[in-house]
């Protein structure tokens, strides 16, 4: 099982227990703040963006090419920002934090 | 997959330059074709600003309406501010009621659709379609869409391009009328109850917004579903794909958003002498950001001219990109997740009978733009 906590821009720590399948679909089943995911997860929309805490970069790996395109230019982007779309969860990624960069 | 019959009229000149110095209305206008420049330009509104009333859209609008648009024609901060009065309105589009109640109108046309011998798409299936939709949105009753659809495809011009503009102006103020006489819960009452900057909304800037909602989500959403209609009546093997593998409609329905890209191109003004890419630009002259262009950008997109409704990553910009971007997409993309659904439940094949193709024809390029009329036959699926 795999249990993510998301910390959403109001500051706010929400912990998902047995989150399974993307992590941006974990975060829309949980309506988590500042995930809005408009293009239902196909890399299109930008509104899914989560900045990875650095010890977890590693195992959820970094923006590809294209991804990073889609973030370039997104306020508030880092080194360690994801679309959380293109996140797909593991029992690897037990623990994993991230924070919501929201709009 | 299949290829579209999308001729890509920006590939040769994005494949030199990110840039082309065109003219339109006399005047020069630098057209960025290539995503990430137009990415970034929509996003530095300093450079290139939207605060130019009836001069975002290209052609300039000055003939069709007498109000500056809100929130599109203003630039942040201050766009910020006129985007958060509305922004619940548009956000409903993700509510649960609000998908049930788009299955059951999607469902009743289709249905309806597919019982027709033949189905002329744009008047008979997409403006109703679309206007019924918009009731949703502006949380109006479902019959005041019979006005709307009196209204043809475009809200500005007739068919001849002769302005109409003044009549939906007269509509939408005395909905505000009645709205001020006796406030509801749909976007004209909420419009004139607004604060804004701690006072109330001018009747001006109500109507820029009225005036946006319904000319933005109109030739846009009926250009799209006709362009969807006509992509799945020339790829049968697309209706299947999506009856066999229902997860594939959310990607698909970005790719035919990318495929059509309904909006070709909106301007920015720029304040000062600036050079865009090499091309020089005047203070107070246009640059234009072309969407269409941008969505089959090569470097990007692989095999662009392609459509592939399993793409994904797909970073197009058809709803723009920055601080205005669509505020009408989540309506958008839940009428064509819907349709495409509803369509492969209902239809197993479609065939288009005439189809008659609206061309933007310009000075330096001719583009293909969805359809003035679509015949088609649809096949049900258990006939
Ligand atoms: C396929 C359908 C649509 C497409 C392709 C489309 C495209 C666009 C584009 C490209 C922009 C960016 C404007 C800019 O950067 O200057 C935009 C903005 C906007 N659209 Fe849409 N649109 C669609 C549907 C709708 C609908 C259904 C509505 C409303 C009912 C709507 C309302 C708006 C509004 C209000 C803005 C201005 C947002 C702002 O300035 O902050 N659109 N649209
Ligand atoms: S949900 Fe749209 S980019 Fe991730």
């Amino acid at each position: 099982m795999t249990r993510v906590t998301f910390i959403t821009p109001d500051g706010n720590q929400v912990q998902v227990e047995d989150a399974v399948g993307s992590l941006m679909n974990v975060a829309t089943d949980n309506d988590i703040t500042g995930i809005d995911a408009d293009c239902g997860g196909v890399g299109s929309c930008g509104t899914c963006h989560v900045r990875v805490r650095p010890e977890w970069l590693e195992k959820v790996g970094k923006a590809d090419a294209l991804e990073k395109d889609l973030l370039d230019l997104e306020e508030n982007a880092t080194e360690c920002s994801r679309l959380s779309c293109q996140i797909e969860l593991t029992d690897e990624h037990d623990g994993l934090v991230v924070e919501v960069a929201g709009r | 997959m299949s290829q579209c019959p999308y001729h890509d009229p920006f590939k040769e000149a994005r494949r030199e330059k990110p840039v082309m110095a065109t003219e339109f209305d006399g005047e020069p206008v630098a057209m960025l074709i290539g995503l990430k420049e137009v990415r970034k330009a929509a996003r530095d509104h300093e450079t290139f600003s939207s605060d130019a009333p009836f001069r975002v859209p290209i052609p300039r609008e000055e003939d069709v309406r007498t109000v500056r648009q809100y929130p599109l024609e203003v630039d942040p901060p201050v766009h910020t501010e006129y985007r958060k009065i509305v922004e619940p309105f548009f956000r409903r589009a993700t509510k649960p009621e609000y998908i049930e109640k788009m299955e059951t109108l999607v469902d009743e046309l289709v249905v309806d659709a597919v019982n027709r011998d033949s189905i002329e798409i744009v008047r008979e299936f997409a403006i109703p379609l679309q206007s019924r939709a918009l009731t949703f949105l502006l949380n109006m009753p479902e019959s005041e869409a019979d006005i709307w659809i009196q209204w043809g495809t475009h809200v500005f011009r007739d068919e001849s391009g002769v302005s109409k503009g003044h009549e939906m102006e007269a509509y939408t103020n005395d909905l505000f009328d009645k709205a001020e006489a006796n406030p509801g819960d749909d976007f004209f009452s909420a419009l004139t109850q607004a604060e804004f900057q701690g006072r109330k909304l001018t009747r001006d800037e109500m109507q820029g917004y009225a005036n946006i909602a319904f000319a933005g989500g109109r030739d846009t959403v009926i250009n799209t579903i006709s362009m969807v209609i006509a992509y799945l009546a020339e790829h049968p093997e697309a209706l299947d794909a999506l009856r066999d593998n229902p997860k594939l409609v959310t990607s698909a329905t970005e790719e035919l958003f990318r495929y059509a890209s309904p909006v070709t191109h909106l301007g920015r003004m720029c304040p000062v002498d600036t050079d865009v890419h090499g091309v020089k630009v005047e203070a107070g002259k246009l640059i234009s950001l072309n969407w269409a262009a941008a969505n089959f950008d090569e470097t990007v997109f692989d095999d662009p001219e392609t459509v592939k409704l399993d793409r994904r990553p797909n970073p197009h910009i058809a709803f723009g990109n920055g601080a205005h971007n669509c505020l009408g997409a989540p309506h958008a993309r839940l009428i064509v997740r819907t349709l495409l659904k509803k369509l492969s439940q209902h239809a197993a094949s479609i065939s288009i009978t005439t189809a008659h193709r609206k061309v933007e024809k310009e000075a330096d390029y001719e583009r293909r733009n969805a359809f003035h009329t679509l015949d088609v036959t649809i096949e049900p699926r258990d006939a």
